[in-house]
């Protein structure tokens, strides 16, 4: 038991780190308003320096491609990461990315698909791979603050992918958990930023205790998710999966609900970030049948059937 | 970054699961039902501990001048763990191994020392500690128990609550109030009482926990020598704050709830009722919640075994380790609330006597909530 970065992993963090403080990773209002912004040129960066790779670093590992899909998360700016770094290096290493996944009904929205170069598509026997090309993909109004696209499964060409079909649903649940921490961390970030600046009532609004005590809930969680993760990303259990993605599922809403309430009318604006956290942590709660069917999962692969 | 245990500490904890499957009685479960302050368990610890010592599994950590192997500080919470998944047949002794003597050896005289650390290494010394008051509960630094200096000597009045193990204890490790030390607490001094020192009353308050676990204890003009405080006048607070910084994580309760909890999953197999999706979901959330306060806590103990002490860190781990305890109780309740009635489920009822105190023993959730808020997050104090 060894909680603590190695020596390459610390240096990969601090770099990673110095990386996302960059003026390109900050947030912008989108044009027109949109909700989202991609991060067309942090994704470049951190696909020169090889960022995506490290899950097939030995010294690495998954455990830092876990922890980078966490970070980059955190982010104003969407960056596809989650299967750039823990399914690509697993099974699809030549797969041009960014890369989006279908984890469910191919025909519905699918996220990071308008900038996507390939898609991966995960079920409970296969797993295939196509490349896109143009015309492939028509981009999709959302709500959510991530790219979103539907396929032209028509024009595809899928390739079979000789690897464990549940070992890579397993590795997607850590990535989907692994980022929808960092959306919640994120959001969190910024709420605290804020509950710490304005005043209210005389006071900021980070010392009543009726707000502290609820931000302190919501680290407890985001912080227990994020080590869970990391752990299922070392182990990759069944178990260990499931748990880390339901876990965060679970909290998901209620942390949601808690850091738009603190933020107020702010929060409600396009002005401010909040949204493209808190837009993400919604799509991401449901992503692969939500909380729910995630519990469903852990306790079959904990207990077996009735 | 490494989840797994080393080969060294899976040995070590197979040790200390033989050690207490060999020297628990067959019995043990009915008597731990009596919980953990009742003379049944002080009795039952008091011949268990010595054999631990003997084991070398009492205070492995401790340094070798007394009586300890300076074992890692990993081997001291899988001790730790394992002591409270079989109920903690040390009983209050558990105190001393973790606090009371290592903050004897801290700040203790050298008779201090001599008297009773000793006795402690042999799994033969009960302590409690004085510290909640009517009035000074959360807000400890509010006590009011008063020491009078009246030449070599201090007089004590005042009156303590919600003491633990007060019926069966030699020993009271007490925060008193030194008059004419000034206000707040750079006032307040610890002393070592005995329990058997005239003008000192105990008197048992029925409670959920389990028969003899609070009490009130009545102190009127009890006489205790100068030599009996620990460390100077205003530097209680400052080693109370060091001994319980140790303490911080609390209990590794997550421990037995998952052995509960599991026991708990089995029973509703053999009931046929483990296929109830709503079932299932609460058993894995609950799970879930035990899960997340293990990687929290262990994340506080691998830093101490790397040499540093972190902050609120382990107020976070601590406040996930009372929602584990509650969910599985919960569990338990929603769905075998049958088990918790007549002959019943000893081990259930047991957890959940123990998992009822989690939250506002050694001090309230929120509380910690307060320290997470203005520690972790630096939100700022309330004005």
């Amino acid at each position: 038991m060894r909680l603590a970065f190695n020596e390459d992993q610390t240096t990969f963090s601090t770099f990673l780190e110095q990386m996302l403080a960059s003026d390109v990773c900050g947030f912008r209002p989108a044009p027109e308003w949109e909700r989202l912004e991609y991060g067309d040129a942090i994704d470049v960066q951190l696909a020169e320096n090889g960022f995506f790779d490290a899950a097939a670093e030995e010294t690495l590992g998954p455990v830092m491609a876990a922890e980078m899909i966490f970070k980059i998360a955190q982010l104003p700016v969407a960056v596809e990461c989650a299967a750039s770094a823990l399914l690509r290096p697993n099974f699809a290493s030549k797969l041009p990315r960014p890369i989006a996944v279908i984890e469910a009904e191919p025909h519905h929205p699918i996220r990071f698909l308008p900038m996507a170069r390939s898609v991966i598509w995960l079920s409970q026997s296969k797993v295939r791979t196509a490349i896109l090309k143009d015309g492939d993909v028509q981009k999709a109004d959302t709500l959510f603050a991530y790219p979103m696209g539907v396929l032209n499964m028509a024009a595809l060409t899928w390739d079979d992918v000789d690897t464990d079909a549940a070992k890579a649903l397993d590795l997607w649940r850590i990535g989907v958990a692994a980022e929808l921490a960092g959306a919640l961390k994120g959001g969190l970030n910024s709420v605290l930023e804020h509950v710490k600046e304005r005043h209210q009532f005389g006071r900021p609004l980070g010392s009543f205790q009726a707000v502290q005590h609820r931000l302190a809930q919501g680290v407890i969680e985001i912080d227990s998710a994020r080590w869970l993760i990391l752990k299922a990303a070392q182990s990759q259990d069944p178990a260990d999966a499931a748990l880390a993605l339901a876990h965060t599922q679970n909290m998901a809403t209620r942390i949601g609900y808690d850091l738009h309430q603190f933020m107020g009318a702010m929060g409600l604006t396009l002005e401010h970030p909040l949204h493209r956290w808190t837009y993400r942590a919604r799509l991401l709660r449901s992503a692969l049948g939500g909380a729910s069917s995630a519990f469903g999962h852990y306790a079959d692969a904990r207990w077996g059937p009735a | 970054m490494d989840f797994t245990w080393s080969r060294e500490d899976t040995e070590f904890r197979s040790r200390v699961r033989g050690v207490l499957s060999r020297e628990l009685p067959t019995n043990w479960p009915t008597l731990a039902r009596h919980g953990p302050g009742s003379r049944q368990q002080t009795e039952f610890c008091l011949e268990f501990c010595p054999k631990l010592a003997e084991a070398g599994l009492l205070v492995p950590h401790w340094p070798r001048e007394w009586g300890g192997a300076e074992r890692p500080v990993w081997e001291h919470f899988i001790l730790g763990e394992e002591m409270w998944a079989a109920g903690e047949p040390r009983g209050a002794q558990y105190m001393n191994v973790n606090w009371i003597g290592p903050v004897l050896m801290q700040f203790g005289s050298d008779a201090q020392k001599q008297r009773y650390i000793p006795q402690m290494a042999a799994g033969k010394a009960i302590w409690c500690q004085g510290f909640s008051e009517p009035n000074a509960g959360s807000d400890l630094a509010s006590l009011k128990t008063r020491a009078d200096r009246e030449g070599d000597e201090y007089v004590i009045n005042g009156q303590k609550i919600w003491t633990s193990y007060a019926g069966m204890a030699d020993q009271c490790f007490l925060l008193a109030r030194v008059s004419g030390a000034g206000e707040g607490k750079s006032a307040i001094a610890i002393f070592i009482v005995p329990m058997t020192t005239p003008g000192i009353e105990v008197r048992s308050i029925p409670s959920l926990i389990g028969h003899g676990d609070i009490h009130e204890v009545f102190f009127t003009d009890v006489h205790i020598p100068v030599s009996a405080r620990l460390g100077e006048v205003g530097q209680g607070w400052k080693i109370i704050s060091a001994a319980l910084a140790n303490e911080r994580v609390g209990i590794p309760r997550y421990q037995l709830a998952t052995i509960i909890l599991d026991e708990m999953v089995g029973l509703l197999k053999t009931r046929g009722q483990f296929g109830d999706p709503v079932i299932r979901l609460r058993a894995a959330q609950a799970a879930a919640s035990c899960e997340a306060a293990r990687i929290l806590v262990y994340h506080v103990v691998d830093a101490k075994s790397r040499g540093q002490i972190l902050g609120a860190d382990a107020n976070v781990a601590r406040l996930a380790v009372i929602g584990a305890d509650h969910a599985v109780s919960d569990f338990g309740m929603d769905f075998l609330a049958d088990c918790y009635s007549g002959a019943g489920h000893v081990s259930f009822m047991s957890h959940h006597e123990r998992a009822i105190v989690t939250g506002i023993a050694a001090g309230a959730a929120e509380i910690q909530l307060n320290i997470v808020a203005q520690r972790y997050l630096n939100l700022p104090r309330e004005a």
